[in-house]
């Protein structure tokens, strides 16, 4: 008996060192954004600020056109979010309901594009870009992601756990397949088409490597090239880098723990069928 | 209803333009570029003189035995700790999604944002791991300056940030397994022990086999950690450069892209080979 | 037009994309106003001829005629169809309400919301489900799920109502108080009704006429008693009533039915219902387990293996020739478990059949 608590004891420990360990570089970069640049250098280092710094956030505001880069960023993220899972909601529909010739390979040439990594194709994707001149604009931004197999994929599957029927019952009804999509489709997947949104919405938000090649104007950057960027330019100010780092985290954090359920359900959903 | 309804076409047709444009399209021109020298704006036919460049530059194999070692060192040790964790929150613990939640905040944070912030506690002088490894009498190494931890800086950022979507998938899995398979071993007096290699691990091993290949072809494609970690460099001298660093550098900055989608060509099919053979194991172990 | 042709399906094949042919040759006609059963085991095709007949599937062959139209190339909603599905297919994220209201705002023929309500608000008083107008289907029982979907199934005023399995979800009670409140509700709007089941009970009680269905083909296409009284083929005669008929291997001479241990005088039978000369061999001699009774000058010596009691009447089950038999005798009897018995049969009731399964006598 006492073996088995003290199994339990120790896992508990484990736990709670891991915990510690993931939760704790966020609240530093928390408190680390409000001290002042004496206590982010200080030895021993300091944990809670004397006082709270919150002018480090106007110098950030001050030094880079953080608003701009807030601003394209959303804009950005809604855009693709919103096309993206348009077309992937009108892709998916016609791969589950719909029954035509050359469906198979369709599914297989998206599935097998499902395994190639975007690293792979993004220099390439750049050049497209920079042929059509689209450089340093929203549209270049855009374009390659207003697509996505994984969330058509996604949707797919999610389409395909509503009974056949209920497309059958609406054609018989006499509904179009564009009413059946906008009256029947989206309102009985609502959760689904959320999370995709919100997953979406996200990697929109935290993308990097993108935006890097296909922008060098600082009015066109993104929040993580500006933040990247600011790094380099703040040097050794780490209280403005944590600053500036906060700002771009605490957004998407608060959208997470808002929405933590629709999110992890959505993850494991989706993976545990690829 | 027809059996050929053509207007799938019609719905299908943006994905299948978009696809086409932008995923398609740029493999096959990736493979085409890689047997291509000269800028951007003014590419000629070069054969494979692309690849055997890339093969006698010693930064190329830099880059790939770094991108080798930290998916090899990473991705087991990170599947590991994940496992345990996820075990331990499901058997033991209350509240499991708080710890879910918890632990799965890496997933949506920017690798970027969370860089900086690792970047200042990994700091060799004021930084908070230091002093704490000081406090134990541990050795506290210049995490980001010494060109010889740069790589083992790169592998413990990226399990940190790892940990986050497997726990959550190993939730998911554990959840599904039928609790009567429990139910039955306590009742022939299994042990804990017993219960976790019988019933539990074998029981996931589709989700690992599918972790493995997510985890393997996110450790290949490893950039952003690196270039958050080091303030835009591959670390101190080059020492920590990937191979996505490696592709970013020849392509943009270099300004040889033949050489960069040979490059990319290479790490493509190293991808390929990883996930096949990593398949093929798993299978044997499933059938064992 | 021919009202008793109203529908007719003429030729009918199907083949799936997998190779599997689920509907081989089949043609049979409706008369106007009438409720017939489709009826058969599972896989046997029948909702497949649902779903061709609806325009949901699209056949391999053949034609259907709506009213002495073809319909073939006709998109399901111009078909003038109701459709109740076996799990009603209700939309979930509305009320009852709209549900019902569902096929009249959408579509090239919209009505106005008012009209549509009011046309709705008719057939939900017709099915009882006025009250339920802003439930969601979720939070209805099976037989009120089913209502709404019959109502939106009659709502556009079709010509024709398919209804696939539309009692299986239902729990024995209610099944039978639904499929009398079905049949009198669709004779009372006068609609030509076909109904999909695979339960022959159900297909004897609630039809007009029964069509039986066997991998692909029809059985027998006829009035309810015929199927009990004269089956046409032995797969007929083992489907449809219960307790299902006895079965027995007999071999004919040139003037007796040989079983293993009991033998028939072929004079001894009605030479009218002999379909056709019969060669001497092996058939299979057929009766249902009232024609087989106790008696003490019985052909037949058995002993009895068990008893079952079935409300009114008892089932004496016997094994012959290492197959299960049964007789069907008064809830009076008093025979037991283990005694020994003749039985005699009803030789003007019992069918012969060949090995194929042809009906011969």
């Amino acid at each position: 008996m006492k073996k088995l608590r003290l199994g339990v004891l120790f896992s508990y420990i484990i736990l709670f060192i891991f915990a510690i360990i993931t939760v704790f570089p966020f609240i530093y970069m928390l408190l680390g954004g409000l001290m002042s640049f004496q206590e982010t250098t200080s030895i021993p280092p300091t944990l809670i600020p004397h006082h709270f710094e919150w002018s480090n956030y106007a110098k950030v505001f001050a030094r880079a056109p953080f608003a701009r880069y807030f601003f394209n960023t959303v804009l950005t993220a809604s855009i693709t979010t919103i096309v993206s899972l348009f077309n992937s909601l009108l892709g998916a529909f016609a791969m589950v309901n719909l029954h035509f010739k050359g469906k198979g390979i369709v599914q297989m040439v998206l599935l097998s594009l499902l395994m190639v990594p975007g690293e792979a194709i993004i220099f390439t994707n750049y050049n497209t870009i920079a042929h059509m001149g689209l450089l340093n604009t929203y549209i270049g931004l855009v374009l390659p992601f207003l697509t996505s197999i994984f969330y058509m994929y996604y949707l797919q599957s999610y389409f395909g756990s509503i009974s056949e029927t209920i497309y059958k019952a609406a054609m018989i009804d006499g509904a179009s397949d564009w009413e059946y999509i906008w009256k029947i489709l989206v309102p009985m997947s609502k959760g689904g088409l959320f999370t995709v949104g919100l997953l979406s919405f996200i990697s929109g938000w935290n993308s990097f490597l993108w935006p890097l090649l296909v922008t060098n104007e600082d009015t066109m950057r993104l929040l993580n090239n500006g933040l990247s960027t600011f790094a380099s330019d703040a040097g050794s100010e780490t209280q403005l880098q944590l600053a500036a780092a906060t700002l771009t985290v605490l957004p998407i954090l608060i959208l997470y723990f808002i929405f933590r359920k629709q999110i992890i359900q959505g993850v494991v959903r989706n993976d545990l069928k690829g | 209803m027809k059996t050929n309804q053509k207007k799938a076409w019609l719905f299908l047709a943006p994905t299948i333009i978009f696809v086409t444009l932008f995923s398609i399209y740029p493999i096959l021109r990736a493979f085409g570029m890689s047997l291509q020298k000269g800028s951007l704006i003014d590419l000629t036919w070069a054969g494979f003189s692309n690849y055997q460049y890339i093969f006698h530059d010693p930064e190329f194999w830099l880059a790939i035995k770094n991108t080798i070692l930290y998916a090899v060192i990473s991705v087991p040790v990170g599947l590991a700790i994940s496992i345990m964790l996820a075990w331990i929150i499901f058997s033991k613990v209350k509240h499991k999604t708080f710890f879910e939640t918890t632990f799965f905040m890496p997933y949506v944070t920017s690798t970027i944002a969370i860089g900086i912030v690792f970047r200042y506690i990994f700091n060799g002088d004021y930084g908070m791991l230091n002093f704490i490894l000081r406090c134990l009498h541990l050795p506290a190494p210049d995490w980001i300056d010494d060109p010889a931890m740069s790589l083992i800086t790169i592998i413990i950022f990226g399990i940190w940030s790892g940990l986050a979507f497997n726990i959550v998938i190993l939730m998911g899995a554990l959840r599904n397994i039928d609790p009567n398979f429990y139910t039955i071993a306590d009742m022939y007096g299994a042990s804990g022990k017993d219960k976790f290699w019988r019933i539990t691990m074998p029981e996931l091993v589709p989700t690992i086999a599918f972790l493995l290949t997510m985890n393997i072809i996110g450790a290949f494609k490893i950039y952003t950690s690196v270039y958050a970690l080091f303030n835009g460099q591959a670390g101190v001298g080059n020492s920590g450069t990937t191979a996505v660093f490696y592709i970013y550098n020849k392509f943009q900055i270099v300004g040889t892209p033949g050489v960069a989608m040979a490059a990319t060509v290479v790490l493509f099919l190293i991808i390929l080979f990883a996930t096949f053979l990593q398949r093929k194991m798993m299978k044997k172990i499933g059938e064992n | 037009m021919d009202d008793n042709k109203f529908v007719e399906v003429k030729n009918l094949r199907k083949v799936y994309d997998n190779g599997h042919e689920a509907i081989k040759d089949v043609s049979f006609s409706v008369k106007k106003g009438d409720l017939v059963c489709l009826l058969g085991p599972s896989g046997c095709g029948k909702t497949t001829i649902l779903n061709i007949l609806a325009g949901l599937l699209s056949p391999t062959a053949g034609d259907i005629l709506f009213g002495g139209k073809s319909v073939v190339k006709i998109a399901p909603k111009d078909r003038h169809i109701g459709y109740v599905f076996q799990n009603y297919a209700l939309y979930p994220h509305m009320t009852v309400l709209q549900n019902v209201m569902f096929p009249l705002v959408v579509g090239k023929q919209k009505k106005s919301k008012t009209e549509a309500e009011q046309i709705a608000r008719k057939y939900m008083e017709l099915t009882q489900i006025t009250d339920l107008a802003e439930e969601k289907p979720g939070n209805l029982s099976g037989g009120q799920q089913q209502r709404v979907a019959i109502a939106r199934a009659l709502v556009q005023e079709p010509q024709i109502l398919l209804m696939d399995e539309p009692l299986s979800n239902l729990d024995a009670r209610l099944r039978l108080k639904i499929r009398e409140e079905i049949r009198s509700l669709v004779k009372s709007v006068g609609i030509t009704t076909l109904f999909v089941t695979h339960d022959q009970e159900e297909a004897l009680s609630i039809g007009d006429k029964i069509i039986l269905f066997n991998d692909g083909v029809i059985q027998q296409d006829d009035l309810g008693q015929n199927f009990y009284l004269e089956p046409n083929n032995y797969f007929v005669a083992n489907f449809v009533g219960n307790p299902v008929i006895d079965n027995f291997k007999v071999t004919k001479t040139a003037d007796e039915l040989q079983g293993s241990d009991f033998t028939i005088k072929l004079a001894e039978l009605e030479q009218s219902r002999f379909k056709r000369n019969l060669p001497d061999g092996e058939y299979t001699l057929s009766v249902r387990p009232e024609n087989i009774v106790p008696q003490e000058d019985g052909v037949l010596t058995t002993q009895i293996d068990d008893v079952e009691l079935i409300g009114r009447e008892r089932i004496l089950k016997f094994t012959h020739d290492d197959v299960q038999a049964r007789s069907l005798v008064n809830l009076e009897s008093t025979l037991r478990r283990g005694d020994q018995i003749k039985l005699a049969l009803r030789l003007d009731r019992i069918f012969l059949f060949t090995l194929e399964g042809e009906r011969v006598y």
